[in-house]
């Protein structure tokens, strides 16, 4: 792998306009965030779990309901960062041959497929009780989550946290949040931050079914609690999130994408809501996504959306056909919004002949008929003013490619505006056509991501030729870049498809980004 | 009128409405229920249009404290279990003990053993969930939403007796539900060879 990097001053010289930042926004709807904000605070939070979790006790919903007019607590959290902790190698070696012993030992299930999968994620209590695992049925591995909790807690012992261990190519990667225990063991090219925010997200995804404060009450009354019982019908939504995360390039970019609509016609379905909705007492969000991307989202005034809570809201979206058929109404928590409460969520798509879904996220529990009524209405004015249509269009028109720009050098790119957390791609085109090209070269842009974002040693600019393509990353003060090319590409042509990309960007900001931040 | 589908997770409730509704089965994946699903059918019951609204409840226990909610809207209540799985007809005492609790005291109540096509993985026979029924003093059938076989029998017996309940004419009210479904439901049965009639 030969990786060539150039100074980040040959770049800014060879872009016409210096100061672009397509997609830029002083106004946001979402929470932004550097994705590895994440992982800081987990590295810090983990190690002083308690003291983080007193803090965020502080309940966002129940403000909402008392219809205070208090700006929300900001919770300090700890500063001091995480150590990593090292193990010399013989240790390693000791542990990396006892977990192999525990897998060949006895299991039928522990057989060679099942250890050849790339990623594996595990769920267990802090009593070492099995809680999930991704590939197979968590109860026939109690053996090997046994020796997972030893690890974490002869660690604790000596009161310090077990981050990660390296063996060979396979990563094991610990989060420890709460009662539970959460454990990645990964073959890919992924980084440890990286895992550890999947990580995190798959106990999001938990919280967000059961609430931290529920699931604090369940082990606190009983250590040994089998949460599954809880979580029966939830695993589900943990596979999905799985698959998810290794095909959506919006979980390690911590950013939205869009569904590229006219400009006129964004507003107009914004108004429509808000003129719908302004009436009613407690909404809190608007959501309307459409192939899971957003339309257009309305919040009330003062609370913001974390694109984390969003991404968990997509993927409850996404993997519950059951939406389609019937207008729902359900519990759920958003753990970035207010960890310990639930929402209450009329979720219906638009129609039968417009697969978009709109949630209204309340704190009031009992305006389920007031919704459906706003929800009625919404869909008649929608259709008067043909923005039906438009959405319609929109998600069934084949995404733009690098080639239709007119850049042919250029085979893909993810763009990431930070002031709006927003980002936008390209669809892919050869040779990215199957499932595992693509995923080789997510695993690309998460190699480029982690690289330029390194806790120890973060880096502006990469050019990197591979063996068969060329990558380019690049951080600017407004936006992230990560660009594939043609392998044989010159760095100059390089460069001025940049310029010309960002220009375009430039030109279709108001299409493929939300400038604006709506409210009530 | 508001009738809500409740039991245990799984034993189709979800199935048994979608073949009301809509006439159709789903099969293969298993849908699972988030929260509360409302859906409108209109029924026709002696030449009078009956509006149903029906609550489909996810029969998962961390939505219990959602669904409680809406016990007391409800006119009617159909109960399932799924009469390959033992653990949801056990189930069937405490579901009844938490309506006692939460809903109102004239709700109509009908238990439905599910999934009666299923002949060779059954394990609760008919006549445990008829005794059942008749310990609790609510009508009783065994139904398929993948045959259809009672589906709309159970949500027409709901209607009609609701319908009786709230017309003045001291005719109907004598209307019994329970006389009601055993004869419809024998009839029924009678041209399924799979199901046994006692």
């Amino acid at each position: 792998m030969a990786a060539k990097e150039s100074a980040v001053e040959t770049i800014d010289d060879g872009i016409a306009e210096p100061g672009i930042e397509p997609g830029a926004s002083s106004e946001t709807m979402l929470v932004t965030t550097d994705s590895f904000d994440e992982y800081e605070q987990e590295m810090s939070s983990s190690i002083d779990g308690d003291r983080q979790m007193k803090e965020s006790t502080g309940s966002t919903i129940s403000e909402i309901q008392e219809d205070s007019t208090q700006d929300i607590p900001i919770s300090a959290s700890p500063q001091e960062s995480g150590k990593t902790l090292s193990l010399d190698d013989a240790e390693m070696d000791d542990v990396a041959h006892r977990l192999g012993q525990s897998n060949i030992d006895g299991d039928p299930l522990r057989c060679k497929a099942w250890l050849a999968q790339k990623k594996h994620i595990f769920i267990l209590s802090q009593a070492g009780k099995p809680i999930y695992s991704r590939y197979s049925s968590e109860d026939k591995l109690v053996t090997v989550m046994g020796v997972m909790q030893a690890l974490v807690s002869f660690v604790q012992a000596g009161s310090d946290m077990i981050r990660s261990v390296h063996a060979g190519d396979t990563n094991f990667v610990f989060v420890v949040k709460g009662p539970l225990i959460l454990v990645a063991v990964s073959k890919t090219l992924e980084s440890v931050p990286q895992l550890t925010l999947q990580l995190t997200y798959v106990y999001n995804q938990i919280i967000s079914v059961l609430t931290q404060s529920q699931l604090n009450r369940v082990y606190d009354q009983r250590r040994n609690f089998d949460l599954r019982r809880l979580l029966t019908g939830s695993e589900r939504l943990i596979d999905h999130l799985l698959n998810f995360m290794d095909r959506e390039p919006a979980f390690f970019l911590g950013a939205i994408k869009c569904l590229p609509l006219l400009p006129s016609m964004r507003s107009s379905i914004t108004q429509t809501i808000i003129q719908t909705c302004a009436k009613i007492k407690n909404l809190v969000f608007a959501i309307l996504l459409a192939n899971n991307q957003l339309v257009t989202l309305v919040r009330m005034n003062k609370f913001f959306l974390h694109p984390m809570d969003l991404h968990i809201i997509q993927n409850l979206v996404d993997s519950s056909e059951s939406l389609k058929t019937a207008e729902s109404w359900t519990p759920i928590c958003l753990p970035k919004f207010d960890s310990n409460g639930y929402m209450h969520g009329h979720v219906s798509y638009l129609s039968e002949d417009c697969q978009a879904c709109l949630l209204l996220l309340t704190v009031d529990r009992d305006v389920f008929f007031v919704l459906s009524d706003a929800k009625q209405k919404i869909v008649e004015k929608l259709r008067r003013t043909n923005c039906l249509e438009a959405i319609n269009e929109s998600m069934n028109k084949p995404t733009i490619t690098t080639a239709d720009i007119g850049l042919p050098d250029m085979r893909h790119v993810l763009y990431k505006c930070k002031s709006t957390a927003q980002f936008w791609n390209p669809g892919f085109q050869p040779p990215y056509t199957t499932d595992e090209e693509i995923e080789r070269l997510l695993g690309l842009y998460q190699c480029l991501h982690h690289r330029l974002h390194s806790p120890s040693r973060p880096l502006k600019l990469i050019f990197q030729q591979l063996d068969k393509e060329t990558m380019l990353a690049w951080v600017a003060s407004g936006f992230e870049l990560y660009v594939t090319f043609e392998p044989l590409v010159t760095k100059p042509d390089a460069i001025e498809a940049v310029s010309k990309l960002l220009k375009w960007i430039k030109k279709e900001e108001e299409r493929l980004f939300i400038l604006n931040s709506p409210t009530f | 009128m508001q009738v809500m589908l409740l039991g245990d997770s799984g034993v189709g409730k979800t199935c048994l409405l979608t073949r009301f509704r809509d006439g159709r089965f789903l099969s293969g994946n298993y849908i699972t229920t988030v929260g509360i699903d409302f859906r409108n059918k209109v029924v026709t019951v002696d030449d009078t249009p009956i509006k149903l609204q029906i609550w489909d409840t996810a029969g998962q226990e961390r939505f219990r404290s959602v669904t409680h909610a809406y016990y007391r809207d409800a006119h009617a209540l159909l109960l399932l279990y799924d009469v390959t799985n033992k653990t949801s007809y056990d189930n069937i005492r405490a579901w009844l003990s938490e309506i006692r609790e939460h809903a109102n005291e004239d709700v109509v109540i009908m238990l439905l053993g599910n999934k009666s096509d299923c002949g060779t993985e059954r394990v609760v026979k008919r006549e445990d969930g008829e005794r059942l029924a008749q310990e609790y003093k609510v009508p009783f059938m065994e139904t398929s939403a993948k045959t259809g076989l009672n589906v709309e029998l159970a949500f027409l017996a709901v209607a009609r007796e609701l319908k009786a309940r709230k017309s003045d004419n001291p005719d109907e009210t004598k209307f019994n539900v329970q006389d009601y479904v055993r004869q419809q439901s024998q009839r029924n049965t009678c041209f399924n060879s799979s199901c046994l009639t006692t």
